[in-house]
């Protein structure tokens, strides 16, 4: 049997009788402290370290082991059920195991660095955690730790925490979710990629746009012209070419948005099930939504203005003889 | 008010071009009276049409006044102008210029929609109108469904939708052949009769004839006038 190296994350104060990660609330905010050298505790409620599945499934004992949750793929690749032991080590394959029974799956919190890469995680009570991990020969309670997330129960008072952590804890440092160092900086540089394309985007359909209604407000010319010839004043023509322009440009825009909408569940299903992961690849906010009508009918209607005044103030005889 | 509708002092039309300005219309005078029949003839680009368009606000003088109803056309601004020809002046152009997407009946109805007429009031005076130029059973045909000589009947009916005190017609038989010519003669005389004032411009010496003023142009300037 090889070892298989394991990430796991382990939940603390699990309740009486609760199993690992119950005490997890996802409507909290996490929270990273880094202390170069501490004493694990208080809120604690996860930290990563790497074990190593010293052997897959044992067989049950009388004796109830400690229990854990394994990733969702950990447990399709090893082919593991719920209600089965396995049995851990932090060190080499080979050194000291210890059993667990495995009383739950659990699906890890998506992660674009890790794409493609099936999580192996576990998930287990952070006495056994410590149990596993600790070197034999470091006092209990003097662990090295780099960071520990945080999560409180009221998140309103996460900056009165930080900055009380901070005040009071001397050698460590309590920071917001994702300015740990480096944890934002590869979303900063994808966001500014996407600014990018979206700009890029917006002023080739801006041109595009302009030129598409320059053509047809010029294939209208002599509908203009018969119209001014008739007695139309050419702010009454203006008008009613924007209004159409403004219209055309909002029903494109939202049969745009229906389009994005309507693939945004393929792409992420398509995607999601490519990398195996709960990932969201796409997602149209309200946010984005209006902008995207917003600037569409802003461009439409500067579009139609543009291209209808330059036909306006040619005659009408001479827009009605084309 | 005057029974002078519309009247033209010493009016030119200069077009600028890239190899000099070119004079259309050189110092005319000119007047249309209530319930006048007059018709300009004269050669190609004698500035006939030209003079025409002045008389009907659709185009300004480079120099000169025209003043219709007394005012000074040349001190209007758009909106004031393309409220004249919608309610004052009709327009029957030789190319007839209907709405292709309209159906007859819609097409006369336009000008009455921008006048404020009801959707009611317009119907019943566009089905009268095409009734009056014997097209009410066309009312629903598009123009590419109907001959040269109905489409410029129809034309007339929208030019007559406003009831307007002068009517300008623009060579309104050069697509026509003769029968058809002679119909819309027939039709315009009527219009005039009925007491709107009309002045075509032609090169037909028949239409012409039919006018009781026949004013000659060349080279942009009244050569000779006819009264009977």
């Amino acid at each position: 049997m090889s070892l298989t190296t394991v990430s796991a994350r382990v939940p603390a104060r699990v309740p009486e009788g609760g199993h690992p990660g119950c005490c997890y609330n996802p409507r909290v905010a996490p929270m990273h402290t880094h202390r170069r050298r501490g004493r694990v505790a208080g809120s604690v409620v996860a930290l990563s370290c790497v074990v190593i599945l010293a052997g897959s499934v044992v067989p049950a004992q009388e004796a109830q082991p400690p229990s854990i949750l394994i990733a969702r793929q950990l447990a399709a690749l090893e082919g593991i059920a719920v209600g089965d032991e396995v049995e851990l080590t932090s060190g080499e394959p080979g050194s000291a195991t210890r059993r667990f029974r495995v009383i739950g799956t659990y699906e890890p919190t998506p992660n674009p660095l890790q794409l493609g890469v099936a999580s192996r995680g576990i998930r287990m009570h952070l006495t056994d955690l410590l149990a596993l991990t600790r070197d034999a020969a470091t006092p209990a309670g003097t662990e090295h730790v780099e960071g520990i997330t945080i999560a409180l129960q009221d998140p309103d008072s996460t900056r009165a925490f930080v900055n009380d952590v901070n005040a009071r804890v001397v050698g460590a440092f309590a920071l917001f979710p994702g300015q740990a160092a480096g944890a934002g900086d590869t979303f900063v540089v994808l966001e500014r990629f996407h600014m990018a394309i979206a700009t890029v985007t917006i002023i080739a359909a801006t041109v595009f746009l302009l030129a598409l209604t320059v053509m047809l407000v010029d294939e209208r010319r002599a509908t203009v012209g018969v119209l001014r010839l008739i007695g139309f004043p050419a702010h009454r023509i203006l008008v009613q070419v924007l209004i159409e322009g403004v219209v055309l440009a909002g029903a494109g825009a939202l049969f745009g948005l229906a389009l994005a909408v309507a693939s945004e569940g393929l792409i992420n299903w398509f995607f999601q099930w490519r990398y195996d992961t709960a990932l969201i690849f796409v997602h149209v906010t309200p946010t984005v939504a209006l902008a995207c009508v917003a600037i569409a009918v802003h461009l439409g209607a500067v579009a139609t203005a543009t291209a209808s005044w330059a036909l306006l103030r040619s005659g009408g005889l001479r827009l009605a003889k084309r | 008010m005057s029974d002078v509708i519309v009247d033209a002092a010493n009016v030119s039309r200069a077009f600028e071009m890239p190899a000099g300005a070119v004079v259309a219309v050189r110092d005319v005078t000119l007047s249309i009276a209530q319930g006048e029949h007059a018709a300009i003839s004269g050669p190609s680009g004698c500035g006939k049409s030209t003079l025409l368009h002045m008389l009907g606000c659709v185009d300004t003088p480079s120099s000169g006044t025209l003043c219709f109803d007394g005012s000074d056309v040349s001190t209007l601004d758009d909106r004031a102008r393309s409220r004249l020809r919608l309610r004052q002046i009709g327009f029957v152009f030789q190319r007839f210029y209907l709405l292709p997407m309209l159906s007859a009946a819609e097409n006369v109805e336009l000008p009455q929609a921008e006048a404020g007429a009801a959707k009611d009031v317009r119907r019943l005076r566009s089905i009268e109108l095409l009734e009056y130029v014997g097209l009410e059973h066309r009312a629903n045909h598009r123009p590419s469904q109907l001959s040269g000589g109905e489409m410029q009947r129809v034309a007339i009916a929208r030019a007559l939708a406003n009831r307007p005190r002068l009517l300008l017609a623009d060579e309104p038989t050069g697509e026509l052949d003769q029968a058809t010519s002679e119909q819309v003669a027939v039709l315009l005389d009527r219009v005039n009769a009925d007491g709107t004032a009309l002045v075509i411009v032609t090169h037909d010496p028949d239409l012409a004839g039919r006018a009781r003023r026949v004013l000659t142009m060349k080279d942009g300037q009244i050569e000779q006038e006819v009264t009977r």
